[in-house]
């Protein structure tokens, strides 16, 4: 049988009701970080709880940046065109710079931009 | 000494690691294929990403699907940068599981700094909930009690301590070990 975990209390009726207080899956964030390194063998409750709101102010943080380049361009939808620009312009997201620049270039060929 | 090494592991911290196998040292087997990683595993849910992205922005401002799935592939990135850096510290700390501070420890390092505050808000916060459903000092889904060889609840409680009170990033860092890896801070 498996055991509830120490959260599973607060994922049954938390702070925010269905999904806890964690606006995450924790399971999830938990096998990304096993996937992300062939080192991760063992990783302690709480670390996935880091993640779930640090994921939750990087989120924010990548938005916020991102809307004011849709502003700039004076939009109203935030693109992911948005997002590359935020990630090029902010020294904190370089990790991200060449995720971003293979999207752009893979996903914005098959589908011809509508002239003006 | 695990010294020598130490250096090489962190002269690329930038490194995204979308570069594929280019990390991983070579330990003959494969154990898991990146390719064959299923999508739901890799990525947080969109649904979520989304909720998280709109609270950020205006009543009026609209997300394209592009960008959220942008974004989600972001934030796999982020777990990962993250991780691998709490995952360098622990292998030269001799240390097999990766705590939470560890991952303070690589968010102030990797230039994330001003998350660290939020997160020992809500840390904090988690524990005291925790606190309150079980009354014990246990780990949160047993793993954390594998680092710790004796079933003491009082070395726990010392981690925890140590963790909401002694998170001075940046201006305390009083471990050698830590000292070598942090040669940008600390100095003032």
């Amino acid at each position: 049988m498996r055991q509830p975990g120490a959260y599973s209390g607060l994922l049954a009726g938390g702070i925010s009701g269905k999904t806890g207080p964690h606006s995450l899956p924790l399971a999830r964030i938990k096998k990304i970080m096993k996937n992300s390194n062939d080192e991760v063998k063992m990783i302690s409750g709480e670390a996935p709880i880091v993640f779930s709101k640090a994921c939750e102010l990087f989120i924010e943080e990548l938005t916020k940046r991102a809307w004011m380049m849709t502003l700039q361009a004076k939009r109203r939808t935030l693109h992911r065109e948005d997002v590359a620009s935020a990630v090029m312009n902010i020294d904190i997201f370089d990790f991200l710079v060449n995720l971003v620049s293979e999207n752009s270039g893979k996903s914005e060929d098959p589908q011809p931009v509508t002239e003006a | 000494m695990a010294d020598g090494r130490a250096g090489g592991s962190f002269g690329v911290p930038g490194s995204p690691g979308g570069g594929g196998g280019s990390g991983s040292h070579d330990s003959g087997g494969d154990q898991s294929p990146r390719s064959s990683v299923r999508e739901q595993d890799r990525f947080l849910p969109i649904a979520n990403i989304s909720r998280i992205m709109k609270k950020a922005l205006p009543a009026n401002g609209k997300i394209a699907k592009d960008a959220k799935e942008t974004v989600q592939e972001c934030v796999s990135e982020f777990i990962s940068f993250i991780t691998s850096e709490a995952s360098d510290k622990c292998q030269k700390e001799r240390r097999k599981t990766i705590n939470g501070d560890d991952l303070l420890w690589a968010m102030a390092t990797l230039g994330f700094e001003e998350y660290i505050d939020p997160l020992k808000v809500y840390l904090a916060r988690y524990r005291e909930m925790e606190g309150d459903t079980k009354g014990s000092a246990k780990g949160a889904d047993g793993s954390a009690r594998k680092d710790a060889p004796l079933p003491n609840p009082g070395s726990q409680l010392a981690h925890q301590i140590s963790f909401t009170q002694g998170m001075n990033y940046g201006s305390s860092q009083s471990r050698a070990q830590h000292m070598m890896v942090l040669p940008m801070q600390g100095t003032d």
